[in-house]
């Protein structure tokens, strides 16, 4: 069976969060929630709502590099002071904490932010090939309802946008 | 009053921001001829400087540092506002940030840039500079990581690293825009910048929760970072220097400048750019508001350290104290208190904040009260520490001077590029700003956001931003 | 291995000045300075000057604050009642004279604040400036309290010293260029050679095999330099005698025989240079 990734356009945001929903309710046959993903010009709030709590695992990227950053910066900068014996005293003991606090805080938040941006790249699954169902107007003021389905529910999902005031529909056949 | 004319037309939002990318036309050109000679007056410094000595700027004993550091703290300070402003205000939802915080934070990192030269600039070596980073040789050898000024080599570059990536982040929506409009080299630059971004829900997501921790990360590193420049004198042991309160007063003073400097390019850019949409007058109404409250508070913490100087009748501290008051740099000090603490009052009459060309005036004068203040800060505590033999008055030279200007160049060079290649008003956030402003209004939200935009094709809304 | 290391020596390496210090000191170099014998003629900065290739910077650069002696000797105009009288200028007579050099400082406030550690407490008690080192940040120069760091603002060696006067360079140190920190070293080459040669001896340094270029030159032997670790040696005797110690932030002396005081000893810098204050008449 051919699979198909079809987009709907549509500039009424409210319409296109309706398709959505009878998506979620069942109207089309053989389409679930998953198979919903939407492209928009802002960040939309309510896309969480109609579709449901999606996972973000950056905070766990960020957790982790922020521990990272934390005890690599101490055991590194204790370290090389432990090794590093004709070292400047001015009467301070060869490991200073306070000194070490403080770039110890620099290195957490410095790792944790590069871990965000890592895990940020990685979840969002950025710097990856764009699909050719791609529209300049998600750009701009509209927004894409990315459904992927089969040819069973097709013409149902293209019924469906239309009766949504769907502006423009886009396809691609995956495989 | 509106912050934002909630009735703008999406399309038209692109179209204003695009246009404000297109080919520049001769005034830019002007402008930028005006930072490079600026650039090339500090280069003929530098390069002096460096095949004679430090003594040509008539540094010397006891004034090793001299307007070089208190220009070096001048651009870190200034650097504060835009990053953290832009992260607090992100954090407590105050939208209006929204339209100006681009620029903010492109300042940030541009200032941040500029100050970052000035250690280099500064040091008699500098050919040896890298020996400040903690780099593993066969030798053995570390940098010393008591001296604040390694601590302000880690966090400088931690603080640039941040806020150029929370910069980079938070424009990757509207470099995907620009990807969709331009052509030529300008399109691959998109292209490789913008990551892949296609606005779908998982990007979206993803992307919320890295701004948010992005910013929960910076607002205390920007804290961090001046307070650690504010340990380059607070952890030395001369009068004048070692003050408890100089880390809240750094960074108040950082947060008074970098806002006088937000005023400064907003209205800039509101005239050059015809950004009267998004740039509004309420806009800077609140920032004025803001910067008044930081001027108080920066007042108060100035107070705070001559009260607390005099009545702990330290005879040395109170001695600096007393020879700013009433010594050679006296003019330079009130001159400082006048427009850190006396100016900023225009800040809270309504008829002065709502008036541009003074809020312009305004904005420089307390930018040079506080470019004034760091001076004020490094110079009288070495004219007149502890020992008296070496008290000496002295005023700094040519190659100095003109270090100092050029920098101004390279920082104004540095804001001219990013005008021209990267959108100085977030495309993305602004709509956001009008759509969840209308949000709850009524029915006609999308039909009014929707309607084709007069001369703008109605296809794509490109102007085309022409990569030659 | 480094953890390894740092677990193992934990405590030794959290041990600041006042638990001892991380050092096992060899040597305590220090020096005592009589006021009462400095009659001010200058001889020991002339003197540090030729063995410490100290450059001559000139009257302009002199002017500009550029100067780079490393003792210098500082006049006070402070006898109350020898106050220039209307028809003169300047006070005539009743100067009094502070030779300084680097007081070689035990809590030094120079070295914590040097960014690449080239400036550090030797175990021989001294605070010494690594030249190869310095990239001339001047932080410890304003964080000396005494102001006894200078700084070569200039390629001084190109002027200062006209031939044939290169020739009297001393060949034990080096001729510093520009952007590097300089200050006394208590004459660390003499300290290094006497070292020396002691162990080839087979002795340990005796008081008196040191003498720093200043000692040597003053006509009234108002310095006495020697080794503080040493029980039996002249300025271990005058410290004692003049009640003043090291690791103290004040003296409670009230003989008026026990003239011994540390400049700015109030301000915890540990210096190793006691002074001998002037006796005035009253």
């Amino acid at each position: 069976m051919k699979k198909y990734r079809i987009m709907g356009l549509f500039s009424n945001f409210r319409e296109a969060f309706r398709v959505v929903e009878d998506i979620k309710g069942g109207k089309v046959s053989g389409l679930k929630l998953d198979d919903v993903s939407t492209m928009s010009p802002i960040e939309h709030p309510e896309i969480d709502e109609v579709l449901g709590a999606r996972p973000s695992p950056v905070p766990k990227f960020t957790l982790t590099g922020a521990l990272f950053g934390m005890t690599f910066g101490f055991l590194f900068l204790a370290s090389a002071q432990a090794t590093f014996l004709v070292q400047p005293q001015g009467g301070k003991p060869v490991i200073p904490l306070p000194s070490n606090i403080v770039l110890t805080y620099e290195m957490l938040i410095l790792f944790g932010v590069l871990f965000t941006l890592a895990g940020f790249l990685i979840s969002a699954r950025m710097l990856t090939k764009r699909p050719a169902i791609y529209s300049e107007k998600v750009g701009i003021d509209q927004i894409g309802i990315v459904l992927e389905l089969d040819e069973k529910s097709y013409e149902p999902a293209k019924a469906l946008f239309k009766s949504h005031g769907v502006l423009e529909i886009r396809e691609e056949v995956v495989k | 009053m509106k912050d934002i004319n909630e009735d703008i037309k999406w399309a038209q939002i692109n179209a204003d921001v695009l246009r404000s990318m297109e080919t520049p036309r001769l005034g830019y050109w002007i402008a930028v001829a005006t930072c490079v000679a600026m650039i090339a007056c500090a280069v003929v410094a530098e390069i002096y400087q460096y095949k004679h000595g430090m003594g040509y700027g008539l540094l010397n004993w006891p004034h090793m540092w001299d307007i070089y550091i208190a220009t070096f703290i001048f651009w870190i300070g200034m650097s504060h506002s835009g990053t953290l402003l832009s992260a607090i205000l992100h954090i407590i939802h105050a939208d209006w940030r929204k339209p100006i915080y681009r620029f903010a934070e492109a300042m940030t990192t541009f200032s941040l840039m500029t100050a970052g030269l000035f250690p280099i600039i500064h040091i008699g070596r500098l050919w040896n500079m890298y020996w400040v980073l903690p780099y593993v040789t066969d030798r053995g050898i570390w940098p010393n990581f008591r001296s604040p000024l390694v601590w302000d080599a880690f966090a400088i570059s931690t603080y640039l690293t941040s806020s150029a990536l929370f910069l980079y982040i938070g424009m990757i929506p509207d470099l995907a825009i620009c990807r969709d409009n331009a052509r030529g080299w300008r399109k691959k630059l998109y292209i490789a910048l913008s990551l892949g971004w296609r606005g779908d829900d998982r990007q979206w997501r993803n992307f919320r929760r890295t701004y948010l921790l992005m910013a929960c990360f910076l607002i205390p590193l920007a804290v961090s970072v001046h307070s650690i420049v504010s340990s380059d004198f607070a952890m030395s042991i001369m009068p004048g220097w070692h003050v408890t309160t100089f880390p809240p007063y750094f960074v108040a003073g950082a947060l008074y400048s970098g806002c006088a400097a937000i005023i400064t390019l907003f209205v800039l850019l509101r005239y050059f750019f015809r950004f009267e949409e998004y740039m509004t007058i309420a806009i800077l109404e609140k920032t004025c508001k803001l910067t008044f409250a930081i001027a108080m508070a920066w007042t108060y913490l100035n107070l705070i350290e001559f009260a607390s100087t005099w009545y702990g009748h330290d005879v040395a501290s109170k001695e600096v104290l007393l020879q700013k008051f009433y010594g050679p740099y006296a003019p330079f000090f009130w001159m400082m208190m006048f427009c850190g603490s006396v100016v900023p009052f225009t800040l809270a009459i309504r008829k002065f904040r709502r008036h541009i060309p003074t809020m312009f005036v305004v904005s420089l004068l307390l930018n040079l009260g506080m470019w004034l203040e760091r001076w004020m800060i490094v110079t009288p505590t070495l004219a007149n520490a502890y020992h008296p033999i070496a008290w000496d008055t002295m005023w700094p030279g040519m190659v100095q001077w003109a270090i100092v200007f050029g920098s101004f160049g390279w920082f104004g060079l540095l804001f001219l590029v990013f005008v021209k290649i990267f959108p100085s008003v977030s495309m993305y956030e602004v709509k956001e700003m009008v759509y969840h402003r209308r949000g709850h209004a009524g029915k006609d939200t999308e039909e009014v956001l929707h309607r084709p935009v007069e001369g703008v094709r109605a296809t794509t809304g490109r102007p085309g931003l022409e990569g030659a | 291995m480094s953890l390894q290391n740092i677990l193992n020596n934990w405590d030794k390496y959290r041990k600041g000045h006042e638990a001892g210090g991380h050092h096992v000191y060899e040597h305590m170099w220090s020096m005592v300075i009589d006021l009462n014998k400095c009659i001010g003629c200058g001889a020991c900065s002339v003197a540090c000057y030729a063995e410490n290739n100290l450059a001559v910077v000139g009257k302009d650069r002199f002017e500009k604050g550029q100067a780079m002696h490393w003792l210098r000797i500082e006049r006070y105009w402070d006898e109350p009642n020898l106050k220039p009288t209307a028809s003169d200028e300047f006070q005539q007579h009743g100067a009094s004279f502070l030779p300084m050099m680097c007081q070689q400082c035990n809590a030094a406030t120079c070295e914590p604040v040097c960014p690449v550690a080239a400036t550090y407490h030797t175990p021989d008690g001294l605070n010494a400036q690594v030249y190869n080192r310095c990239i001339g940040s001047r932080y410890c120069s304003n964080n000396c309290p005494y102001r006894l760091r200078y700084f070569n603002f200039y390629s001084f060696y190109e002027t200062s010293w006209p031939e044939p006067l290169n020739l009297q360079l001393n060949p034990d140190l080096s001729v510093r260029d520009k952007g590097v920190m300089e200050k006394c070293t208590f004459c660390v080459q003499r300290i290094r050679t006497a070292k020396d040669t002691a162990r080839r001896e087979g002795r340990k340094v005796r008081d008196g095999d040191v003498q720093t270029a200043c000692q040597q030159s003053c006509p009234t032997t108002a310095i006495v330099f020697g080794d503080m670790l040493d029980p039996e040696s002249r300025v271990t005797k005058l410290w004692k005698a003049h009640e003043v110690e090291l690791g103290k932030t004040a003296q409670h002396k009230q003989h008026p025989e026990k003239r011994g005081y540390r400049i700015f000893e109030g301000l915890n810098t540990d210096p190793c240079v006691m002074y001998l204050e002037r006796v005035r008449e009253v």
